[in-house]
C-alpha cells in the first residue's frame, strides 16, 4: 500500500527526532537558545499536525486514513506503516498539545538543558509513533523508545526519591512490554500467513483460547501502563517524583497510550475474546476507582494525591471499554482526552506551586489564595474539571461512560447496578479529596503554614499554559461534539465489531473453555436488531 | 611442479585474506626490528590497513564458487567469510583503541600488535577450518596468542594472574576438546575432514554409539570455554578484570566470534547424527548463560567485570540463533555478532579512555562524568543501551531478529527467557548511564572531579577518539539502516551449502504445535 500523497505522519514522527539532533551543537547562552529552539520545534510540529489533519483527515470515514507503508526490514517483516483513525487522531493531537505546552512549561530547567530538551523531543516522536503505528513491531519499537527518555527525565530532574521512582518506572514498563512483543510474535506467526500488520492481524481468525491468552498478555502490558489496580504501584512514585513538565506528559499522554492499546489491540483486534474479559475490565475499573480514590484521600503529597486521582480516572476508561455500547466507548475515549488535559493542567499547576514553595506537602502549605490568586483560580478550575463538574469535559466523559454502561445489554442488571453504584461512589469521593486538597493548600490561615516570603503569583507564561489546557476542557464540556466528532465514526464501527464478538459467543452457548469470571448475559437477537437501527 | 600449478591445485586463493594478515604481521615485526621504538608511529596504521585490505579481499570472495581449498582442510564458504570479516574488523578496531593504552603502560606496541595479529590469523583460520587437525592448530594459535596478550602488562600482577588463570583453564579445555576430536577421529575410522566424518561413522555402523555423544560433550566443553558460556565461564570475570582492556575487547568480540564460527561448523557438519543432543546441551548452556550472566552482572561494581558478565549473557542470546538452526536462526546470529562487534568494542573503547584519564574502572567513579566529558558519556551510554536492546539502537534490532528467529522455530521457552533476562539487563546497563548522567556536581566522584583536560594530541589519542566515534555512529544507525547488514547476514547463510543441507530443530515445546507452524522463509521474504 504505497500512498502517493505527502507522507505527513512520517514527517510528524521524524521532525522532533531530527530537531533533537543539532541540540548538542547549539550555542547556549544563559540557557535561552536551546529552549527557544525546542519550543519553536514543538510549535512547528503542533501546527503541522493540525494543518495535516485539517487538510487530509475526513471525520466521517471510520477506517484508517493517511495510510503510509514502506518496507523497513523485510527480513523480519518490519514495515514503517503508519495511519490514523478516530482512535488515534485525537490522541495524536492531545500529545502534540500537551508536549508542546510541557516544553513551554520547562522554562525553569537550568540544569543540563540540552539533554533535557533532546529527551523531550525524543518522547514527542515516540508518543506520536505509538498512536500512528500500524505495524505491531513498529508499535513495540515506539513503545520502548519512550522508556529511556522518561527514565532519564525522572532520574535527572525529579524530586527527592527520583532514582527509586525512575528505576521502578523503567522496570515495570519494560517487564510489561515483554508481553506486547510476545503477543505480537504469537499473533504474527499464527496460521500460515506471516504479518505484523495490525489490520491483517485483526482480520486473522484465531481460536478462542488463543485469543484469550493474547488478550491476557496485552492486558498485562497495558495494565502496567494504564495502570490497573495491582500493577499500579510505579505510578504514584513516578508521577510525584518527576519534574512538572514530565509529569504533564506522563499523566497527560503516556497513560493514554495504554488506553489506546486496550482499544486497538484488545477490543478491536481480539474482539472475540473481549466479551469474556469485559466483565473483568469493568470490575478492575471499579476497583481502580474506589481504591485509588480512597488512597488519594490519605496522601499528604500534592502530586501523589493527583497521581492517585489519575488512577481513579483511568478506571472509568476501563468501564467504558467494557460497556459494549457506542456511548460507553466514546465516553472512554473522551475521558482519556479530558483526563489528558486536566491531569496536565493540574500537574503543571502543582509544579508552579512547588517552584514557589519548594514543598509538596499539603500540611506545610496553606492560605496561599491571597498571595497567588491566579494560581488559585486556575487550580480550582482544574480541580473542578477533575471532579467532573458539569460544563467541564470530565463531566461529559464520565456521564457518557455511566450512560453507556447502564444502557449496555451485555450485562445483567445486578452486575450493572453494582458497578455503577460503586463507580458513582468514586465520583463522590473525588470531590472529597480534591476539595480538601484545595482547602489545605489555598484556603485557611496562612499563619498556620510555613511562612514563605516573597510568594509571587503566576507569571503570564504560566497562566497562558494553564489556560491553553483549561479552554479546551471547558470547550468540550460545553460543546462535547468538539471532541466527539473527531472519533465518532470510528467508535461506532469499533463497537459494532465488538458486538459481533458478543453475538458470536451468543450463538455458541457451549463454550470449550472456562469463563474467566462471569458470563455476560447476552443480548437476544431482537435487542440486537434494535441496536443496529 | 611449479608454484602456480601447486597453488591452483590447492586453491590457495581462498586464504588470501589470511595471507595478507600474515604479511602485515611480518612487516610489523621486521619494521620494529629495523627501526626500533620509534616504529610505533607507523606500525599500528600498517596493521589496520592490512586488516582492512584483508577484509576487502574477503568481500571479493563473496561470490566464490570454489570455496574448498588445501584438499579440504579449509573451507572459504560464505559463512566463514562473514566470520573472518568480523574477526578481522574486531582486530582492526582493537588496534586503534590499544595504542594509547599500551604506550602509557610502557610496553612495546609492535610486539603487542604482532601477537594480536597472530591471534587474528588463528581466529580467521578457525572460522574456515574444515578438518580436525586444522581446527586444533588454528584454535591453539588463537588461544596461545590470547594467553600472551592477557599477560602482556608484565609489570602488573593482576595481568599476570589473569594470564595464568586463562592459561591453566584454557589448556585444560583444549585438552578436553582434543580428546573429543580424537574420539571423533577414532569413530570415523581415521577421517579428519568434517564433511566426511558423518558418512564414515554411518558406514562403520557407529551412529548410535555412546562414544559419539561423549565426543560431542567434550567438544562442546571446548567451544563453550571459547564463547564463555555458563558453566564454562568462570575464567571470564577474572581474566577480563586483570587483562589489559584492549585485549579484553578483542577477547569478547574476536575470540568469541571465532568460537561461534567453530561451533557452527563443527556441530553442523560433524555432529548431525546427534543434533538433538547438541541442541539440548546448548539450550541448557544458553539458558544458564542468559540467566546467570544477567543476574550476576547486577551485583558488579567494576566496569570490566560488568562487561564480562554482560558478554556471557550476550553469548547466551547468540546461542539462540545457533540452537534453532533455521536459516533465520543462523543469520540472526551473524547479524547480532556484527552489531555486537561495534557496540561492545565501542563500550570497551570508552572504558579504555576513562581508565586512561582516571586510572580506575570502578562504576562509582563514573559519577557525574556528563559534566566533564559529554562525548564519552554519550558514546558509553549509547553502547550500553544498545547492549541492553533499547530502540532505536542497533542492539534492539539484533535482539528482535534473534527472538524473531527463535519464535519462528518454536523455541518459545528460550525466547521468553531471553526477553525476561533482557529486562533484567536493562537495569544494570542503565545503572551505569544513571551514574554518569544523573549525579549532581556535588556528588561527583573524586576521579571525575580531578578529570584532566583532554589532550587529543598525545600519541594514540586520536585513533581512540576516531574509533569511539565510529562505534557510536555505527551503533546508533546500524539498526535503523539495517538492510545491508541483514542482506549480508541472510546471504552468508543462504550461500553456505553446509547450512542449507541441515534440518532445523524440531520444536521442543509441544504446546499446540499445529497452532504455530513455521512459515517458510519464502513467505517472509516479502
Amino acid at each position: 500500500m504505497m500512498s502517493t500523497q505527502f507522507p505527513w505522519l512520517t514527517v510528524l514522527i521524524l521532525l522532533p527526532l531530527v530537531a533533537a539532533l543539532p541540540i548538542p551543537l547549539l550555542p547556549n547562552k544563559y540557557g535561552r537558545t536551546v529552549r527557544w529552539y525546542t519550543l519553536s520545534a514543538g510549535l512547528i510540529e503542533f501546527s503541522l499536525m493540525l494543518y495535516a489533519f485539517w487538510q487530509n483527515y475526513d471525520l466521517n470515514t471510520p477506517g484508517f486514513q493517511m495510510v503510509e507503508s514502506y518496507p523497513w526490514i523485510p527480513q523480519i517483516g518490519l514495515n514503517w506503516s503508519l495511519a490514523v483513525d478516530g482512535l488515534s487522531m485525537p490522541l495524536v493531537i492531545l500529545s502534540g498539545l500537551v508536549t508542546t505546552l510541557a516544553l513551554l512549561a520547562s522554562w525553569q530547567i537550568k540544569d543540563k538543558p540540552r539533554l533535557f530538551y533532546c529527551l523531550m523531543l525524543v518522547m514527542y516522536s515516540a508518543q506520536i509513533g505509538v498512536f500512528a503505528a500500524q505495524d505491531m513491531l513498529l508499535f513495540f519499537l515506539m513503545w520502548e523508545l519512550e522508556l529511556v527518555p522518561v527514565y532519564l527525565l525522572i532520574a535527572n530532574w525529579g524530586g527527592q526519591n527520583r532514582l527509586y521512582a525512575a528505576t521502578k518506572f523503567i522496570l515495570y514498563t519494560a517487564a510489561g512490554s515483554i508481553f506486547i512483543l510476545v503477543a505480537a510474535f504469537a499473533m504474527a506467526f499464527y496460521g500460515g500467513d506471516f504479518t505484523f500488520d495490525m489490520q491483517a492481524l485483526g482480520d486473522k481468525s484465531y481460536s478462542v483460547a488463543f485469543e484469550l491468552v493474547m488478550y491476557g498478555a496485552f492486558l498485562l502490558a497495558f495494565g502496567v501502563k494504564l495502570p490497573i489496580f495491582p500493577l499500579h504501584t510505579w505510578l504514584p512514585d513516578a508521577h510525584s517524583e518527576a519534574p512538572a513538565p514530565v509529569s504533564m506528559i506522563l499523566a497527560g499522554v503516556l497513560l493514554k497510550m495504554a488506553g489506546y492499546g486496550l482499544l486497538r489491540m484488545n477490543m478491536e483486534m481480539l474482539s472475540d475474546a473481549h466479551p469474556y474479559f469485559a466483565p473483568v475490565l469493568a470490575i478492575l475499573g471499579v476497583v481502580n476507582i474506589v481504591y485509588a480514590s480512597l488512597t488519594a484521600f490519605a496522601q499528604d503529597n500534592l502530586k501523589r494525591r493527583m497521581a492517585y486521582s489519575s488512577i481513579a480516572h483511568m478506571g472509568f476508561v476501563l468501564i467504558g471499554i467494557a460497556s459494549f455500547t457506542t456511548l460507553g466507548v466514546s465516553g472512554a475515549l473522551l475521558q482519556m482526552i479530558s483526563h489528558g488535559l486536566i491531569a496536565a493542567a493540574l500537574f503543571f499547576l502543582s509544579g508552579v506551586t512547588y517552584e514557589r514553595t519548594h514543598t509538596l506537602s499539603m500540611k506545610k502549605l496553606g492560605g496561599m489564595a491571597k498571595q497567588m490568586p491566579t494560581v488559585f483560580a486556575l487550580f480550582t478550575a482544574g480541580s473542578m474539571a477533575s471532579l467532573a463538574l458539569p460544563g467541564m469535559s470530565g463531566f461529559v466523559g464520565e456521564l457518557s461512560i455511566f450512560l453507556g454502561f447502564t444502557s449496555s445489554d451485555a450485562y445483567s442488571t445486578t452486575f450493572k447496578a453494582v458497578v455503577v453504584v460503586l463507580a458513582a461512589a468514586g465520583v463522590i469521593l473525588s470531590p472529597i479529596y480534591l476539595l480538601s486538597m484545595l482547602r489545605q493548600v489555598f484556603y485557611g490561615d496562612a499563619s498556620e503554614a510555613v511562612a514563605i516570603p516573597g510568594l509571587t503569583d503566576a507569571k503570564p507564561r504560566e497562566a497562558f499554559i494553564a489556560l491553553c489546557l483549561l479552554i479546551p476542557i471547558i470547550g468540550i464540556g460545553l460543546y462535547p461534539k468538539l471532541a466527539t466528532q473527531t472519533y465518532d465514526a470510528t467508535t461506532v464501527a469499533l463497537t459494532t465489531q465488538a458486538r459481533d464478538g458478543l453475538s458470536t459467543i451468543a450463538r455458541q452457548p457451549m463454550l470449550d473453555i472456562e469463563l474467566p469470571f462471569m458470563a455476560p448475559t447476552v443480548l437476544g437477537t431482537e435487542a440486537q436488531a434494535h441496536l443496529v437501527d | 611442479m611449479d608454484f602456480a600449478n601447486l597453488s591452483a591445485q590447492l586453491n590457495a586463493g581462498a586464504i588470501l585474506p589470511e595471507g595478507i594478515v600474515i604479511i602485515t604481521l611480518l612487516v610489523t615485526l621486521v619494521w620494529d626490528l629495523i627501526v626500533g621504538r620509534s616504529s610505533t608511529k607507523v606500525t599500528p596504521y600498517v596493521a589496520i590497513v592490512g586488516l582492512l585490505i584483508a577484509t576487502g579481499t574477503l568481500f571479493l570472495q563473496w561470490d566464490t564458487t570454489e570455496p574448498i581449498s588445501f584438499l579440504g582442510s579449509f573451507n572459504g564458504d560464505a559463512i566463514s567469510l562473514i566470520f573472518r570479516g568480523i574477526i578481522a574488523i574486531s582486530a582492526a578496531v582493537t588496534i586503534p583503541i590499544s595504542i594509547r593504552y599500551v604506550e602509557q603502560s610502557g610496553t612495546s606496541l609492535a610486539e603487542f600488535i604482532t601477537i594480536l595479529l597472530t591471534a587474528t590469523v588463528g581466529g580467521m583460520f578457525l572460522s574456515g577450518a574444515d578438518e580436525l587437525v586444522m581446527i586444533f592448530v588454528s584454535l591453539e594459535t588463537l588461544s596461545i596468542s590470547s594467553y600472551l596478550l592477557t599477560g602482556y602488562m608484565k609489570r602488573d600482577p593482576r595481568s599476570n594472574e589473569a594470564a595464568l588463570k586463562y592459561l591453566l583453564i584454557g589448556a585444560a579445555s583444549s585438552a578436553i576438546f582434543l580428546y573429543g576430536i580424537s574420539l571423533l577421529y577414532g569413530l570415523s575410522g581415521g577421517e579428519t575432514r568434517l564433511s566426511a566424518i558423518t558418512a564414515s561413522i554411518i558406514s562403520n555402523g557407529l551412529d548410535e554409539s555412546l562414544g559419539l555423544v561423549i565426543a560431542l560433550v567434550f567438544v562442546i566443553a571446548g567451544i563453550a570455554f571459547k564463547i564463555a558460556a555458563v558453566p564454562f565461564h568462570q575464567w571470564t570475570p577474572d581474566v577480563y578484570e586483570g587483562s589489559p582492556t584492549p585485549v579484553v575487547a578483542f577477547l569478547s568480540v574476536g575470540s568469541k566470534a571465532a568460537g561461534f564460527a567453530l561451533a557452527v561448523r563443527l556441530l553442523v557438519s560433524a555432529f548431525p547424527l546427534v543434533s538433538d543432543q547438541w541442541r539440548f546441551v546448548l539450550t541448557a548452556l544458553a539458558i544458564l548463560s542468559m540467566v546467570l550472566g544477567n543476574v550476576v552482572a547486577l551485583a558488579q561494581t567494576s566496569m570490566k567485570r560488568l562487561l564480562a558478565y554482560s558478554s556471557i549473557a550476550q553469548a547466551g542470546f547468540l546461542m539462540i540463533g545457533l540452537i534453532v538452526g533455521t536459516d533465520a536462526g543462523y543469520s540472526s546470529m551473524v547479524f547480532y555478532l556484527m552489531i555486537y562487534l561495534f557496540m561492545n568494542l565501542g563500550g570497551f573503547a570508552c572504558v579504555i579512555l576513562f581508565t586512561l584519564r582516571t586510572g580506575t574502572d570502578e562504576i562509582n567513579e563514573y559519577s557525574g562524568l556528563y559534566q566533564k566529558d559529554p562525548l564519552l558519556t554519550l558514546a558509553l551510554s549509547i553502547c550500553l543501551l544498545s547492549l541492553g536492546g533499547i530502540p532505536p539502537l542497533a542492539g534492539f534490532f539484533g535482539k528482535i531478529y534473534l527472538f524473531w528467529a527463535g519464535w519462528q522455530a518454536g523455541a518459545y521457552g528460550l525466547v521468553l527467557i531471553g526477553l525476561i533476562t533482557s529486562v533484567i539487563s536493562i537495569y544494570y546497563y542503565i545503572r551505569v548511564v544513571k551514574t554518569m548522567v544523573v549525579k549532581e556536581p556535588q556528588e561527583m566522584s573524586e576521579a571525575v572531579a580531578n578529570y584532566p583536560e583532554i589532550q587529543w594530541n598525545l600519541t594514540g589519542m586520536r585513533p581512540l577518539q576516531v574509533s569511539i566515534v565510529v562505534a557510536l555512529v555505527f551503533t546508533s544507525l546500524a539498526g535503523v539502516l539495517a538492510n545491508p547488514l541483514f542482506n549480508l547476514a541472510t546471504g552468508s547463510v543462504s550461500k553456505t551449502p553446509m547450512l542449507q543441507a541441515t534440518e532445523p530443530m524440531t520444536p521442543v515445546v509441544s504446546q499446540a504445535p499445529e497452532q504455530l507452524p513455521m512459515p517458510t522463509v519464502e513467505s517472509v521474504d516479502l
